[in-house]
């Protein structure tokens, strides 16, 4: 991987109050930029993704990430390329979406090598939404080694909304294997008119509930759930589901899919405790 | 340019409108002027309005691009397609629509590789250039203009970075516009007309933005407020320009009807009334509007009321003393005046209606006898029988005047010499049958008439009638004639013989000629002591050498009426012989006047003028025929002014029938003279002799002083002297002498003249 990486004053000030723009080439004319907040260099280094179409601006995230740092996490907050050189905008759901959730992968892996060149030998996966599926897609294709944790909020599936999931990755499949390049417009997450091309929108549907438990249950490291039992996104079933496969979970009373209001504080109260208990030996 | 020195109401009134329409008019442009100023000023107002909303509509529209291009370059779909330009047309014909990054239809969007190739050619509609123009700059927007196909776009091309930092060029966006649509879709046009708005470009030219507004021609839309105020301002300036010529005309037509009319009304009132056509017509009495003037016709018409029913009585007393003055008091036929003045008006008529005219002179025979016999009393109503009896006989249309005395006259017009004579005749019948005797009169009265007669075709002759007519009855009267003569037939052998006699030669000649009048002085003597008082001077006509007598001539000067001419002459050559101061100092001069001349008012001037001799010589006069005086009044005021200039005043021929008693008692007589004939009876020792001579006693014994004419004898000179005669006269005394003759004698002579007491 190359890395285009350049940190402004990260060596030069202390590292509590480092706050850098860090930007890598994801792929070959594709650059992506994280923000990284330099915290306690005891404590593990967060990668805090953002969700759908999201990028690290969104508000539960940025809070988030301020919430960590001032509790001296070191956090690299990236934002998702999703194909866009330099993304900083939320994509529309009607752009067209080329990036595929292998895409996505990549390009934590990208970050959390990123957080291991510079020193960081105890990453824990923080992500929101479906930034908390991505992360959970990159544990299950096998984490680098310096991953010691993962805490989803709010984690949700890859929804496809009415439609037949098992007929629609069939019908994808079929259209990937005629390498057709027609874009499909498909009910995805809370995209009503995703628009994407057949192989990336694929990668994409395949992680319905039961996949996504199943990953959850084969995690390779630490894993802790924060849910709002007032998450209206969520698919009905799905706190049950998690509680039945029996995933450590915090449940915060009356909060949405966003945490947002007065749950920011129990989102980050419980984020903290996460950590507290991902830290210890 | 002389003015008039006034005008009338209407020409006032005319030039007070046409001022006022001037006025008017000054005024109307004045307004139109100033509301075509504001009309500029709001048009240049409403350019420049256009002029900024339409440099602020360009300018917006350029921003406005500018930030599409500015929103494009930082859109991360544009950073994708330029990178994965995969499903590019996707994100050119939809994307950029639907995610409102360009918010119209007439907008275009392309982009091109950091080479400036197109990404992907573009439909045939849209008209993008395949490559960038080597003009735009790889770092900078830049916008332009150009025109293709009739329609005018505007580019804008613009940079795409892949950072932040504005590093790494990912290639270009370009955006075109359909110029003038877009232009019109702009908001805030309300001075632009924007179908006007052109844009100078020719084929192929290729506009920068910047020198985009340079080439924009545009018409300010009329401002709605401009059209409407000056709408309004139209209106109003036509309505008020109505409204003042109506008011105008109104005025004029209340003028005209309050005012006008009323003074033309009054005005033509007045010229009629000095025209004396003024009538007392309806429309006259028809009262006017305006109280002031009302009064003014009231008053006029009162006043004209009175006016004429003043001059009405005027009229009536003139011609009540036009009649008075041309009608004889005594018999109530016309007098002399309006003798005069008919016979003239009568000869002037003539000229233009020629007729035969007769002219007729009537004359009372023995009247003066009459008068001495009855008196005046009596002579006064015989002359009114006469008249009355003359009036009845002329005919209907005949005039009958009384030219003085018993002297009357008549002209008769349309007639003929025998009418004229029948109505001569039926005069003297109707005098003749008159009731003469119911006054007391036994003895016939009766009356001779001349008549003149002058054909239609002989009128240039009707000077001579009334001397023909005195002829004629001078013809009359002799005896042998029937009283009756027309001039002409009955007069020519007397005429001829008057006329041509040589008494009547000298006596007009002398009339004519001063000197001819020769004086001969006969003393008078005082009683006693026979001392000459007074000279009567008696006159004589001196003619080829001859003297002619009184006897010869005097009955000429009565039949032409020439007493007061000769009085004069003989007047004249009295104050010559005095004023050579002949005669001894302190005598005195009696003078002749006849009856007639003592009322001329010529005759008593010349006396008063004569009465400077008074101081050498008292004069006095003798009225002769005294009772011929018919204006006593005025006779009687000339005397007490004659007396006044110490004339002595003496009635000649006392004892006649010229001087009867009645005259004595009502004249201011100093003398009698006693007649010839009564002093003649003094020389009888009958009762006639005796009369006389208490008579003269109670003469004496009234104050007056008594003259005896004719004395001849001793006898008699001795008889008047016992009666107390205060002078005495005659042949016995003294005879009359020329002047030369006296003076000659006088010088010979010691005597003196003795006053008369």
């Amino acid at each position: 991987m190359r890395a285009l990486l350049f940190c402004l004053l990260l060596s030069a000030l202390p590292t509590s109050v480092h706050a850098a723009i860090v930007q890598l080439e994801m792929r070959p004319g594709i650059p992506a930029s994280a923000e990284y907040l330099a915290g306690q260099r005891d404590k593990p280094a967060v990668l805090l993704l953002h969700g759908f179409l999201q990028t690290r601006d969104f508000p539960t995230v940025a809070t988030l990430a301020r919430g960590l740092q001032d509790a001296g996490y070191t956090v690299l907050s990236p934002t998702l390329s999703l194909g866009i050189p330099n993304r900083m905008q939320s994509l529309a759901c009607e752009a067209v979406h080329r990036h595929s959730l292998d895409d996505d992968i990549a390009e934590i892996a990208h970050w959390v090598d990123w957080l291991k060149s510079h020193g960081h030998r105890s990453i824990v996966l923080l992500g929101h939404s479906f930034g908390s599926l991505q992360l959970l897609a990159y544990l299950a294709a096998g984490p680098d080694a310096t991953v010691k944790g993962y805490i989803g909020v709010s984690l949700i599936e890859a929804e496809v909304g009415t439609t037949p999931r098992a007929a629609l990755i069939a019908w994808l499949e079929s259209q990937v294997q005629l390498k057709q390049r027609t874009l499909v417009t498909q009910h995805l997450s809370y995209c009503r008119k995703y628009l994407s091309t057949s192989e990336a929108l694929l990668s994409y549907v395949r992680w319905d509930q039961s996949h996504t438990l199943s990953v959850l249950k084969q995690s390779p490291v630490n894993v802790t759930l924060i849910m709002g039992d007032a998450d209206d996104m969520l698919e009905r079933g799905w706190l049950k589901a998690l509680k039945h496969v029996q995933t450590p979970m915090v449940i915060v009373k009356d909060a949405n899919h966003f945490m947002d209001g007065e749950h920011e504080f129990d989102l980050l109260d419980h984020t903290l405790k996460s950590m507290d208990l991902l830290n210890r030996p | 340019m002389k003015w008039p020195e006034s005008f009338s109401v209407k020409q006032i009134a005319f030039a007070f409108i046409t001022g006022l329409l001037i006025l008017l008019c000054l005024i109307g442009g004045f307004a139109a002027y100033q509301t075509h100023a504001v009309t500029r000023s709001l048009e240049q107002h409403s350019q420049d309005a256009a002029r900024s909303e339409l440099a602020a509509a360009v300018e917006r529209l350029l921003g406005q691009t500018e930030e599409q291009a500015v929103n494009l370059a930082r859109w991360d779909e544009t950073r994708q397609q330029l990178v994965l330009p995969e499903y590019y047309t996707y994100w050119r014909d939809q994307r950029v629509y639907e995610s409102g990054m360009l918010n119209n239809r007439f907008a275009r969007t392309a982009l091109y590789n950091p080479s400036g190739a197109l990404l992907a050619p573009s439909p045939e509609k849209n008209r993008l250039p395949a490559k960038l123009p080597a003009r735009v700059s790889p770092h900078q927007p830049s916008s332009w203009l150009a025109i293709e196909a009739g329609t005018i776009a505007l580019y804008h091309a613009f940079p795409v970075y892949s950072d932040e930092n504005l590093q790494a060029l990912l290639g270009h966006g370009l955006i075109r516009l359909d110029f003038m649509p877009a232009l019109q879709r702009q908001q805030g046009f309300y001075s632009t007309d924007m179908a006007s708005v052109k844009l100078a470009l020719k084929p192929g030219e290729v506009l920068a933005a910047s020198k985009l507004f340079s080439r924009l021609s545009f018409i300010a839309r009329p401002d709605p407020d401009q059209l409407r105020f000056q709408g309004i301002l139209s209106r109003t300036l036509l309505a008020l320009f109505v409204l003042l010529v109506v008011s105008t005309l109104l005025g004029f037509m209340a003028y005209d009807l309050l005012l006008m009319r009323p003074l033309r009304r009054l005005s033509d009132d007045i010229d009629a009334m000095q025209h004396d056509r003024f009538s007392d017509s309806q429309a006259r009495s028809k009262p006017m509007h305006i109280v002031e003037l009302e009064n003014i016709r009231r008053s006029l018409y009162d006043y004209q009321r009175q006016l004429r029913k003043l001059h009405g009585s005027l009229e009536h007393q003139n011609r009540e003393f036009h009649s008075q003055a041309r009608q004889d008091a005594l018999t109530g036929c016309h007098n002399r005046r309006a003798y005069e003045e008919e016979w003239e008006h009568f000869r002037q008529k003539l000229k233009t209606a020629p007729q035969g005219v007769a002219f007729l002179l009537f004359d009372c025979d023995r009247f003066k006898t009459i008068n001495d016999t009855y008196g005046h009393a009596k002579g006064d109503r015989v002359l009114t029988i006469i008249a009355e009896a003359l009036g009845m006989a002329l005919r209907a249309n005949d005039r009958l005047y009384r030219l003085g005395g018993d002297e009357f006259a008549a002209f008769l017009s349309r007639t003929t010499p025998t009418q004229a004579k029948q109505v001569a005749q039926r005069c003297q019948s109707l005098i003749d049958e008159s009731a003469l005797a119911d006054l007391g009169i036994n003895e016939p009265v009766g009356i001779s008439i001349g008549i003149a007669f002058c054909a239609a075709d002989q009128l240039e002759h009707i000077d001579e009638l009334p001397k023909q007519a005195d002829i004629a009855m001078y013809t009359a009267k002799q005896p042998g004639h029937n009283r009756i003569a027309l001039y002409g037939e009955d007069t020519e052998r007397a005429a001829q013989a008057l006329v041509a006699s040589r008494e009547t030669n000298a006596l007009f000649q002398a009339l004519a000629t001063p000197g001819m009048v020769e004086l001969h002085y006969q003393p008078i003597h005082g009683l006693p002591g026979h001392k000459v008082a007074y000279y009567e001077a008696l006159a004589r006509i001196r003619y080829n050498n001859e003297l002619i007598m009184p006897d010869a001539f005097l009955p000429v000067i009565s039949s032409r009426r020439l007493e007061t001419e000769f009085d004069l002459a003989v007047l004249h050559q009295v104050d010559a012989d005095l004023s050579l101061q002949q005669l001894p100092p302190g005598s005195g001069v009696s003078i002749n006047l006849s009856a007639q001349s003592i009322s001329r008012p010529e005759i008593v001037s010349y006396l008063v003028e004569l009465s400077r001799h008074n101081v050498r010589h008292p004069l006095m006069l003798e009225i002769t025929e005294i009772s011929l005086i018919t204006q006593m009044t005025e006779v009687r005021t000339y005397l007490d002014l004659l007396r006044t200039v110490h004339y002595r005043i003496a009635m000649d021929d006392f004892g006649t029938g010229h001087s009867p008693l009645l005259y004595l008692v009502d004249l201011p007589v100093d003398v009698v003279k006693f007649d010839i004939s009564l002093v003649n009876k003094l020389g009888q020792d009958d009762r006639a002799g005796q009369v006389v001579a208490d008579f003269a006693r109670m003469m004496n014994d009234a104050g007056y002083a008594l003259v005896a004419e004719g004395v001849e004898t001793e006898t008699v000179l001795h008889k008047v002297e016992n009666l107390g005669f205060s002078h005495v006269q005659g042949y016995l005394l003294g005879r009359p002498v020329p002047l030369a003759q006296l003076a000659a004698s006088l010088a010979a002579q010691d005597t003196g003249a003795t006053c008369i007491a």
